[in-house]
């Protein structure tokens, strides 16, 4: 029996590049990093323009507070400092640098002198955090933040490498091809945080990567493989610490409060390969696809490398673009820019003609059906969120949960009336949290003023 | 906003300079209200054709002028309260469609016009339109078609047939007689003079599309495949009335009557294609359930104490108008929330 959970829907999967190996990309003439790529500090930049860059040299860092340094993922020169849009839309430094086409690797990129055995769980967190690994599943939060976050408190490690959205194979490519990558990271990350076991989930539509990784496993006592019931959203981290341990997770809470902690599988090979080769996060594996990519292939791309580069490598398009996607087709960003430079978190670029992303011809319409209710990971109401969010009736909004949701689309998805209740949810919840916020900054005045 | 030039992609694929912007999700299910409304409409045909097959041709007549005066309401009523019009949906299609089933044979057309148009105007759009009125617009029609009783109680022989033409039945009617339904036998304290052979395969007197049981039963089935309905309501209304009819029956052994009374009359009508209309169902599965059990309860109660022989359709009503109190104290616990599922 797979693991599984209550609600979600399976999504048509579209994993056309399934059988695509991954594919080192040519390096970019240019990549335009950002300093800001997941929540918390901006890095602050450590070179200039006109400064030569070694491949994996740092150029940017985090002084205090949560945050990762950054790496350039070519050498080269340095020849801008741009402020420009990132994939989340919001404005960033982004360090430019003219490829020299040597991708000539920093000489000071050394292994860690130590064996595993006799590194400490300090050591290994300096190490992720100078390598610059973040969770590479989406969210991008800094790794090390998160094993130390976990230490002492998580119990069960859960490797995630369900990829529930559809046409990402980044993942089960990666596990086919570099298991023993991520199985090796997997090892020092239970070493860093003290635990004795961890779980690698993967989804049934993966079984050629499941019985490799179990002939690899064979009855190791370290690791061991769980069956998921390939359904979206099984990649949230809620649904999946669910699924493999029965806790529920409520909103505002972090894996640690019941005792888990979460990696997604091309990051624990990210830190594989910082521990063993000192290497830096300056490269991913991105499923290049949609219906108007010429051949649709999993790629390593260096970061910063621009998205059109990206589709270039791929043969490129194969008909003008309508919408283009970083990340997977239920929650990934569409973007604006054709050049939007793939950061640390973008495990997708998904290119769709007008024919694909056409929008209904019918007016939006609620018609009660309950289709939201009963997909809901959440077990919320969407139907009533969507209805006091457009009234903008917040307080019933948050009695019905609009905090609890996930943002995970699967209500808008299946809305037969084409509601965009995800979306409106959405607003009501910043609405909320927003004014929670105010109310909070002026009670502090208030104190401080008396 | 900076500029930006178009580009070209290496295989000479222009750019747009600016892409779509949307928030995620970017693909959708196949089905839409007009896939759903359709799929229902399908699993009706069968029940109806059979109508068409006992009663005569004149049961298009009634269902065409049924159809064709709902969606030329909702069109009319669109236009003129300048909202777009949204007969494409083929929700005012399956109005019509529905109330036409409910109507004996003998109906006269004007009132298939009247009927049609209170469920459209009145009891849809003067709510605001699809998914907003709080009560089931084709049974709403007919209740408001029973102010002409005599018509409406109108139940003619399965085996006199009407044909195409035969406009105005009643009226030069001298042949018509009208004949006893199975409910009504029961409603009087005896079993009906029909087999239940008959019952269930729709040799009996009654509304057009109510008589066939075992079409009924195959289309809510194919509705339930298709997802189009859950099994909670249906399963929670038929249950409730076999279980009170088999303890307490009014008349024969407990296992016929019980039988008689779910073969017969709109139960099944009602308990697959009318309950579980969406706008005027609950959501969530405990709240589907008790609105079954209290469809069932009603309806049981109705026809065994009410004045008039049938009940699913009043009770139905009735508990549409329950439906926001079901859904809002039957809500789901959270994932992840406390004790009492909230918070």
């Amino acid at each position: 029996m797979a693991y599984t959970f209550r609600g979600g829907s399976h999504v048509a999967e579209h994993k056309h590049t399934r059988r695509q190996q991954i594919e080192k990309m040519d390096p970019p003439a240019r990549v335009s990093i950002p300093l800001s790529q997941h929540i918390g500090a901006h890095a602050k930049p450590l070179v200039a323009v006109g400064d030569y860059v070694w491949r994996g040299q740092m150029i940017g860092d985090v002084e205090d507070g949560l945050g990762c340094p950054v790496h350039a993922s070519v050498s080269g020169k340095v020849t801008a400092l741009e402020l420009r849009t990132n994939v989340a839309g919001t404005q960033s430094v982004h360090i430019v640098i003219e490829s020299d086409g040597q991708m000539a690797l920093d000489p000071l990129i050394l292994p860690h002198e130590k064996k595993l055995s006799e590194t400490t769980a300090e050591e290994i967190i300096d190490i992720v955090r100078r390598a610059g690994i973040v969770g590479m599943g989406g969210a991008a939060f800094p790794t090390y933040a998160k094993i130390r976050s976990a230490i002492g408190k998580a119990e069960r490690l859960i490797v995630n490498c369900a990829e529930c959205e559809p046409y990402i194979t980044a993942n089960h490519r990666l596990l086919l091809e570099n298991p023993a990558g991520v199985i090796n990271g997997v090892k020092i990350l239970l070493k860093a945080l003290g635990v004795r076991h961890a779980d690698i989930a993967v989804e049934d539509n993966k079984l050629d990567a499941i019985n490799k990784l179990e002939t690899m496993l064979a009855d190791s006592k370290l690791m061991g493989i769980k069956v998921l019931k390939t359904k979206y959203p099984q990649g949230d981290e809620r649904q999946l610490i669910y699924a493999l341990t029965g806790r529920e997770l409520p909103a505002g809470k972090l894996p640690a409060d019941v005792g888990c902690v979460v990696f997604n599988a091309e990051t624990c090979a990210a830190v594989f390969a910082a521990f063993a080769y000192g290497m830096p996060s300056i490269e991913r594996i991105i499923t290049v696809d949609g219906d108007c990519v010429a051949n649709p292939k999993n790629l390593l791309v260096p970061i910063g490398t621009s998205c059109l580069d990206v589709i270039d490598a791929c043969g490129g398009l194969r008909c003008p673009p309508q919408k283009v996607i970083f990340g997977g087709p239920m929650m990934g960003a569409a973007q604006w820019d054709i050049e939007t430079p793939v950061i640390k978190g973008t495990s997708a670029i998904l290119a769709f003609s007008a024919e694909k992303v056409k929008p209904s011809k019918l007016p939006e319409v609620c018609l009660h059906c309950g289709r939201c209710v009963q997909n809901c990971p959440m077990h919320l109401m969407p139907n009533y969120l969507v209805q006091y969010a457009m009234q903008g009736d917040l307080a019933e909004a948050e009695a019905f949960g609009a905090l609890a949701c996930v943002g995970c689309g699967t209500c808008s998805y299946n809305c037969p009336g084409n509601m965009q209740i995800v979306q409106y949810i959405r607003v009501a919840k910043g609405t909320i949290m927003a004014k929670r916020q105010a109310e909070k900054s002026r009670a502090l005045a208030q104190d401080k003023s008396e | 906003m900076k500029e930006t030039p178009t580009v070209k992609s290496v295989s000479g694929v222009e750019v747009p300079s600016l892409l779509t912007v949307s928030p995620a999700p970017h693909i959708h299910h196949p089905d839409s209200t007009r896939t759903i409304m359709l799929d229902v409409i399908f699993a009706l045909v069968p029940a109806a054709v059979w109508g068409a097959y006992v009663f005569g041709l004149r049961v298009l007549l009634v269902i065409l002028t049924c159809v064709g005066s709902a969606v030329l309401a909702e069109a009319l009523t669109q236009k003129l309260l300048r909202r777009p019009v949204t007969i494409a949906d083929c929700s005012a299609a399956l109005t019509g469609f529905l109330l036409a089933l409910n109507l004996p044979v003998t109906v006269p057309l004007w009132m298939c016009v009247l009927g049609a148009a209170f469920a459209i105007i009145v009891v849809k759009q003067l709510f605001g339109g699809i998914g907003k009125n709080f009560v089931n617009p084709a049974l709403a029609a007919r209740v408001f078609l029973f102010s002409w009783p005599t018509e409406m109680t109108f139940f003619t022989a399965p085996t006199q047939r009407f044909g195409l033409f035969d406009f105005s039945v009643l009226a030069d009617g001298v042949d018509v007689v009208s004949t006893a339904t199975p409910l009504s036998a029961l409603k009087a304290g005896a079993m009906p003079d029909v087999s239940l052979f008959d019952m269930i395969f729709g040799e009996v007197g009654g509304c057009i599309g109510e008589v066939s049981s075992i079409l009924l039963i195959a289309g809510g089935i194919y509705l339930l495949v298709r997802r189009v309905i859950t099994w909670h309501i249906p399963a929670a209304y038929i249950g409730t009335v076999a279980v009170i009819t088999f303890f307490f029956p009014q008349g024969g052994s407990s296992t016929a009557f019980m039988l008689a009374e779910i073969f017969s009359g709109g139960l099944l009508l009602g308990a697959f294609f009318m309950a579980t209309d969406y706008t005027t169902s609950p959501v969530t599965p405990i709240g589907r359930l008790v609105y079954g059990v209290g469809c069932g309860l009603l309806t049981v109660l109705i026809r065994y104490f009410g004045g008039y022989p049938e009940g699913v359709s009043f009770s139905i009503l009735m508990m549409n108008t329950l439906v926001w109190y079901l859904d809002r104290y039957m809500r789901p616990r959270w994932f992840g929330g406390g004790k009492n599922g909230r918070k």
